[in-house]
């Protein structure tokens, strides 16, 4: 009988995990339904607001009500719901604006919204601020994660309900904030943290380099420098500020800052080396590139063309943007950007509230505020038009692109002042002398956005 | 009749709470029901109290000690009769109706042949038959690696009708395991070696006709078979044994996910909404399905699931769901569930039944694991029917068959043939019957 009686359990245990089986489905379905209503074609959305309550997102929305261009400076990157475009806030958060609950099921005129921090006025006064050239600019709070500012132009008008498709610019539909970029001379700013972490800021600053206009490097390359007269002898500090590419080629070069170190710091700062394996930042669902680079050999040309930002080194701004934290914080630790603040349920309940996230550690204090003083000095002494009265920690850079040498131009950093923590970056495609500069783009930016969050 | 069986609750409690399941869920479909036409409601309903009714005049004459079971298993077919009539619209199904009578025939006759214990181990060489039979049938006669033999309008799946025989084997080998003779260095039971053959024979099949979704089945019924041999009294299973057993089914399992086929890496790895409009359509629209009937569902009839395929088969938990909502298919589980629970309020008197039981039970559970989890994403998907409540007449009559193996556990049968009592007069008649009734 005892055996008998084992048989029983042996049965009690299967339907028990059964059962348990069924829990764990009931709880999942009722924890999804809204994700997989929202994919059900009788879907009603709610809208997604800015900081302001300024409307970035409406399912009804039309030209008479809004007028023909309010969302154009946000049509790549808040989107809309017609699976047109699927790495936008609304693609990606569907469910959290479905009106919709597993107990009420679908409503018509649900309380459902996103609240995002984005500031519509400071982010539609950057995109025109770019007149006729091409680019992206983003803007967040370094201490709490708070996205200001994301565009990307050319962008979308969703009130013409893709009508228009045909007539798009190229990248019209995506926000190259997400996406990847060379990213010139502002890769400097990463090699030289690798140098200090490598070196230590003492020995760093004491290096010195002849720049000439060009450096025949130990392959027999020519690293050339944008000064063709060259800059004289330089040390960190002062090659930082010219961007001087040979001093960086000799840097890279010298046998106290080994390869495998720069390799290590920039896998630690979430570059994809040699295929190592990609990394992805995640804004409220929006994925974003991260970084990627080949690092061969530190004589060769290649290597030492990518740790300055040339060549196959890439970077998403958004990355570029996120890192200034690390430097502006001065305790190497990334802080996560987010843009919803919070949403509201179908019955106006409050949900998904921001919290502000922080990486661990990716290089030293010493290492951030040592960059930090760098980046301020070039600031002030070359960037003083940013922000009048307050320091900007600026790193600008100039990348060629396409077969065709384009140049981007590029500028990051952030701004020291505990009232106003904002780091940015802004790139501008195919600029041309004479035309709108990035430190423009990026002075209206700063401006417009320190007096709106007055 | 010697051996005393619990009921759990009366018959006619039983009884009272199976027509008020019906009536209630007739009254959702006069209610909430998409039905055009008030005499398709009035088929449906004369259709399922008239099976409730018949069925329960013809139990009475089948002599068991007891009828729980049987009451369970009317009110889970028709359950299952009102939720196919009601997909995309009222409208009384025959073909379901006539495979609920035909698995409510095969209750009995499954009833019938398995109650005797000793007489069916004697009939084990032609189970093994059967199943032999069975194979060479899917073999020969399936088409292209398949599992349907179709026969003019109808189709049958074979490999169904191997379920209750493998346990039938399963349960008749177990008692046979003291008789061990020494093969080569190890002492082992014939009857165990034929029953591992038989098995990986099955397990074989299975993988060639590329029915993965009846191996964790047949799988998991072996694996019963196994416990219940480790459990046998005088097994003497070493712990070495046990090990191994325990090493080889995982070495086997590890095999079988790094080799299955493409089309299975597929489903088990495919994200269905990434793909919703390809491989995950089915489960995606049944999700969607799900959500939009929410607690309480659509209403009867008023849902959009019956446009997708296998709507009233491999996702009929989700169909049930939308129109009926998530709480009356938790319900409709629970009523499965409650038949299985019978063995464990009247447990088998013997190893054979006890051994059948545990199988049946196996096959049912897992079955419907792979049928409700696989459908709702949470397990890979494998398309296999939901016990009593999916159509398909091999799937019913199958179903119909093992509850009559579950129900022969609770009336067993003891006596051989030459202990047959003697003719009671009429009287002694009247008095037993209404001692069952009362029981």
């Amino acid at each position: 009988m005892k055996s008998i009686r084992r048989g029983q359990h042996l049965i009690t245990l299967m339907m028990l995990a059964f059962l348990i089986g069924m829990g764990v489905l009931i709880y999942k379905l009722q924890t999804e339904a809204a994700f997989y209503f929202s994919h059900s074609s009788k879907v009603t959305l709610g809208c997604v607001y800015d900081r302001n309550g300024d409307v970035l997102f409406d399912p009804d929305a039309d030209k008479d009500t809004y007028g023909a261009k309010h969302f154009i400076d946000v049509g790549n990157f808040i989107g809309d719901n017609t699976k047109q475009m699927t790495n936008t806030l609304v693609a990606q958060n569907k469910e959290m604006l479905t009106n919709y609950s597993f107990m009420l099921g679908a409503q018509e005129d649900g309380d459902a919204s996103i609240h995002t921090t984005l500031d519509h006025d400071v982010n539609r006064l950057v995109y025109d601020a770019f007149g006729s050239k091409n680019g992206c600019a983003v803007a967040y709070n370094y201490v709490t994660g708070e996205i200001y500012v994301c565009l990307s132009k050319p962008s979308i008008n969703i009130l013409n309900h893709y009508t228009d498709i045909e007539s798009l610019e190229e990248g019209s539909m995506l926000c190259k904030v997400f996406y990847p970029t060379v990213p010139g001379s502002t890769q400097k700013i990463l090699t030289t943290i690798a140098a200090l972490e490598t070196m230590g800021t003492e020995k760093l600053s004491k290096k010195e380099y002849e720049c000439t206009g060009s450096y025949k490097n130990r392959s027999g390359d020519i690293i050339k420098c944008h000064e063709e007269s060259g800059h004289g002898t330089q040390n960190i500090t002062q090659a930082f500020a010219n961007s001087c590419n040979p001093f960086y080629a000799q840097l890279v070069e010298d046998i106290s800052f080994p390869l495998f170190s720069i390799r290590r710091v920039y896998q630690r700062l979430g570059y994809n080396v040699n295929d190592s394996g990609e990394t992805t930042l995640n804004v409220n669902g929006i994925e974003s590139f991260t970084a990627s680079t080949t690092l061969t050999d530190s004589r060769d040309f290649e290597t030492q063309w990518g740790c300055m930002g040339q060549g196959k080194t890439l970077v998403s701004p958004l990355q570029l943007m996120v890192w200034q934290s690390a430097i502006a914080n001065t305790d190497g630790k990334m802080t996560t950007p987010y843009l919803i603040d919070h949403a509201t349920r179908v019955n106006g309940d409050v949900t998904a509230a921001a919290v502000t996230e922080r990486s661990a550690p990716m290089f030293e204090v010493e290492t951030a505020e040592e960059i930090r003083r760098i980046m301020l000095q070039n600031g002030t002494e070359n960037y003083a038009e940013l922000l009048p009265g307050t320091s900007v920690g600026v790193k600008s850079g100039t990348a060629q692109v396409g077969s065709d040498k384009r140049e981007n131009s590029l500028l990051t950093g952030f701004v020291d002042d505990p009232d106003f923590p904002v780091a940015f970056c802004v790139v501008i495609e195919n600029r041309k002398s004479g035309e709108v500069s990035t430190s423009q783009i990026t002075a209206k930016l700063l401006q417009n956005l320190k007096e709106s969050l007055k | 009749m010697g051996v005393v069986f619990k009921n759990g609750i009366s018959y006619l409690g039983t009884i009272v709470l199976m027509l008020l399941t019906h009536i209630s869920m007739l009254g959702i479909v006069i209610v909430r029901g998409n039905c055009e036409s008030p005499a398709k409601l009035l088929l449906l309903t004369a259709a399922v109290l008239g099976l409730d009714i018949a069925y329960i005049a013809v139990i009475k004459y089948y002599r068991q000690m007891t009828y729980t079971l049987d009451i369970l298993l009317l009110c889970v077919l028709n359950m299952g009769l009102i939720f196919q009539s009601c997909f995309g619209g009222v409208n009384l199904s025959f073909k379901h109706l006539i495979t609920c009578i035909a698995a409510l025939a095969a209750c009995q006759a499954g009833f019938l042949l398995t109650r005797n214990h000793e007489w069916i181990r004697t009939k084990k060489p032609y189970i093994y038959g059967v199943i032999g039979l069975l194979i060479l049938c899917i073999i020969f006669f399936t088409g292209d690696r398949g599992i349907w033999i179709n026969i003019g309008s109808f189709s049958l799946q074979p490999s169904e009708f191997i379920k209750p025989c493998f346990v039938l084997i399963c349960a008749a080998s177990i008692m046979e395991l003291h008789k061990k003779k020494k093969l080569l260095f190890f002492y082992v039971s014939l009857d165990t070696l034929c029953l591992c053959a038989m098995a990986l024979v099955i397990f074989g099949l299975q993988w060639w006709c590329r029915d993965l979704g009846s191996l964790p089945t047949f799988a998991a019924v072996f694996a019963c078979a196994l416990v219940c041999r480790l459990c046998y009294p005088r097994a003497k299973i070493s712990r070495t044994a046990v090990i191994v057993c325990g090493v080889a089914a995982v070495i086997v399992l590890v095999a079988a996910w790094v080799l299955a086929p493409s089309y299975v890496q597929d489903r088990l790895h495919v994200d269905i909404w990434a793909d919703q409009y390809g491989n995950g359509y089915q489960q995606c629209q049944g999700l969607i399905g799900i959500a939009r009937g929410g607690w309480l569902g659509l209403g009867p009839g008023q849902g959009y699931l019956h446009n997708v395929f296998a709507y009233e088969s491999d996702i009929v938990f989700m169909s049930i769901c939308e129109e009926w909502g998530l709480l009356y298919a938790f319900l409709t589980v629970i009523a499965i569930l409650m038949m299985l629970m019978t063995v464990l309020m009247n447990p088998p008197k013997n190893y054979y039944h006890a051994t059948m039981a545990t199988g049946i039970v196996a096959v049912f559970v897992v079955q419907m694991a792979l049928n409700i989890f696989g459908s709702c994403n949470l397990i890979p998907f494998t398309g296999v029917t939901l016990p009593f409540i999916s159509q398909g007449g091999s799937s019913m009559v199958t179903c119909g068959f093992l509850v009559g193996m579950l129900k022969a556990g609770q009336s067993p049968l003891f006596r051989h043939k030459n202990d047959r009592p003697k003719k009671k007069k009429s009287g002694q008649k009247k008095k037993s019957k209404a001692g069952r009734v009362k029981a």
